[in-house]
């Protein structure tokens, strides 16, 4: 196939930008064409509208900054159609974070502490923050244990946990103008440990993953490539593959660590 | 006191305890500062490490408080002893009548001794610092001048503490003399976490609450939202005062890239210091304040707050206006209290309940 087709009912210049910068994978539909996939808006509904997506036959979708939402139905359904859901989150699709999450795998079983910090605009909804913190921090750490909100207001979150090996983790998140929004991750290790700045998806900045150990400190290859770019590309995969992503699997298991079992 | 080449008086030194502090931190930095101060008098429990240190200054020595408080050379005292005998140290250099106390934090380690505290500097007038030293750090000081009115809008601060074992930069500062010695604590027991996680807020956190102070304006409802124990030695505090959340970080480990940081954020502005490491003589913090559209940097200076405290201590006993009264000092005191107790219990219940 030289190219899929894509229908953009999310409507984001973000969707419109990826897309263009992957000329060689994707071009819109053209009017009345049936398209290969689907980009949804993230918003509250989200499952439905990738729902109706699964039912018009598409074989990919991309889920732009998903809210919470109950994914059972639409996984059950993209599983029995062969459709393949990607879910485009703000810091978790970066892809500086397959790096990350290896140095990490490497240090955390001699972790000593997790402190990471999510900052969001002012006015931001914390609750919706802290879900795109958590999926970012979880993909580098794995699942957390006794993950508890000790605090969510207007200005933001605390947020505590264990990790695999019960050294203790928290979240904070921030919500000012102050400075650029994004994500930081450090796992503190007796001899150093792996620290993670992860931008915002709006640009191709990259995110930085040091790890530091007794020998000095390696800054891992930066990769120039938006969050967005990041996950069309893994869509392109999974369909010329023939694969289903775990990505819808993978949120259910993160809203209910923040919600409990639904 | 003698005179030094401006003119001005040069300050008589005493030093009460010649551990690695006062070895690593103020006998370099009185070293740089020969034009305000000279130490006169070393005073230790141990005779011989008394002697030796004060043999680097060419200073009497003596195994007696009493002693170095009646040296009519003695100007300035500095306590550098065990913090269980800061308070009585203190109250014993004011009423000596003395220029000026500096006193290595925490001055004091309850309630009740710093309110003889403040009696006492009442009493006699004599200024008392609390060697806090970012909070005499240049680049603290040269955005304090110019945060406006984060203090009242910040509702988010972090302090961040990533160390080596304090002996890597002990030795990057001086030749330690008699360092002490060090055991493993056994970390299962729950008395063992419950001493390490105040130790750690009156030994560690102490050096920037006074920082976190100036964004809190009250701490009456101050509420511990967990506190846990980091290994080998840290803590991971988060709390709400005042309507902020605060959260404390630190880890000691063995990693040679230590980290310090202390930051405020309001919904408009925000404040990022980034202080050089405990004893070198590494100038000072760097601090940026932000705000959506611009960055404004200061520092890094080429002296520190070690440097700092004994510059205002110099201008104290010159009859300079204190900064900060002693009342201030004691609010200070009894915020590390307030966080110290809970965190400890906070923690020792968080390990009992871990481990049922």
């Amino acid at each position: 196939m030289s190219s899929y087709t894509v229908n953009d009912t999310a409507g984001a210049t973000a969707v419109r930008a990826t897309v263009a910068s992957l000329p060689l994978s994707f071009r819109a539909a053209d009017p009345g064409e049936t398209a290969h996939v689907h980009a949804v808006a993230g918003t509250p509904g989200w499952t439905a509208a990738a729902l109706r997506a699964v039912d018009d036959g598409a074989r990919g979708i991309v889920v732009v900054a998903p809210c919470v939402e109950d994914t059972s139905a639409l996984a059950e359904a993209a599983e029995a159609a062969g459709t393949a859901v990607v879910l485009d989150l703000r810091w978790e699709s970066n892809p500086g974070l397959a790096g990350a999450e290896e140095a990490v795998r490497s240090t955390a079983g001699r972790a000593v502490m997790l402190d990471s910090l999510a900052v969001s605009a002012a006015g931001s909804d914390p609750g919706t923050v802290l879900t795109e913190h958590l999926a970012a921090v979880v993909r580098v750490t794995g699942s957390l244990d006794a993950l508890r909100i000790l605090h969510l207001g207007p200005h933001g979150y605390t947020a505590a946990a264990r990790l695999a090996n019960a050294a203790p983790a928290t979240l904070q998140g921030v919500l000012s103008n102050a400075v650029p929004a994004g994500v930081e991750l450090h796992l503190h290790s007796d001899d150093g440990g792996v620290s993670v700045t992860v931008p915002e998806p709006s640009a191709a900045w990259p995110a930085e993953v040091r790890a530091t150990a007794s020998q000095g400190e390696l800054l891992l290859p930066t990769l120039y490539e938006t969050a967005h770019r990041n996950s069309w590309r893994r869509l392109k995969d999974h369909l010329d593959a023939g694969t289903l992503p775990a990505d819808l699997a993978g949120f259910a298991r993160l809203t209910e660590q923040l919600t409990g079992p639904s | 006191m003698t005179g030094n080449s401006t003119g001005t008086e040069i300050l008589g030194v005493g030093i009460i305890g010649a551990g690695p502090v006062t070895q690593a931190i103020h006998m370099p930095t009185l070293s740089r500062l020969g034009d305000l101060f000279a130490v006169r008098h070393i005073m230790d429990a141990d005779p011989s490490v008394a002697e030796s240190v004060a043999a680097r200054a060419g200073a009497r020595h003596s195994s007696s408080v009493e002693e170095l408080l009646a040296d009519p050379e003695v100007d300035v005292v500095a306590i550098c002893s065990p913090h269980r005998f800061h308070a009585e140290q203190v109250i014993a250099a004011c009423r000596a009548g003395r220029k000026a106390v500096l006193c290595e934090k925490p001055f004091a380690m309850n309630a009740a001794e710093a309110a003889g505290i403040l009696v006492a500097a009442k009493d006699t007038g004599v200024p008392v610092v609390v060697g806090a030293m970012h909070a005499f750090d240049p680049a603290w000081l040269a955005a304090e001048s110019h945060w406006g009115t984060l203090p009242e809008t910040a509702h988010t601060i972090r302090s961040t503490i990533v160390l080596p074992p304090n002996s890597r930069f002990e030795d990057a500062a001086t030749e330690v003399l008699a360092r002490p010695g060090l055991t493993a604590p056994d970390y299962s027991d729950p008395a063992a976490v419950r001493s390490a996680l105040h130790g750690g807020i009156m030994g560690l956190a102490i050096h920037d609450l006074p920082l976190v102070r100036r964004f809190v304006p009250h701490f009456e409802d101050l509420e511990i939202l967990q506190a846990r124990h980091v290994r080998p030695f840290g803590y991971l505090v988060s709390l709400r005062a005042a309507g902020r959340s605060i959260e404390l970080r630190a880890a000691m480990g063995n990693t040679w890239k230590p980290a310090w940081t202390f930051e405020a954020f309001s919904d408009d502005a925000a404040l990022r210091v980034d202080f050089s490491p405990s004893y070198v003589q590494a100038g000072s913090a760097a601090a940026t304040l932000s705000t959506a559209n611009e960055r404004r940097s200061f520092g890094p200076y080429g002296h520190n707050g070690y440097e700092g405290e004994w510059r205002e201590l110099a201008r104290l006993a010159g009859g300079g206006a204190p900064r900060r009264g002693t009342e201030s000092l004691i609010d200070d005191l009894a915020f590390a209290l307030a966080i110290a107790e809970p965190s400890a219990e906070a923690a020792t219940a968080e390990l009992m309940g871990a481990d049922a």
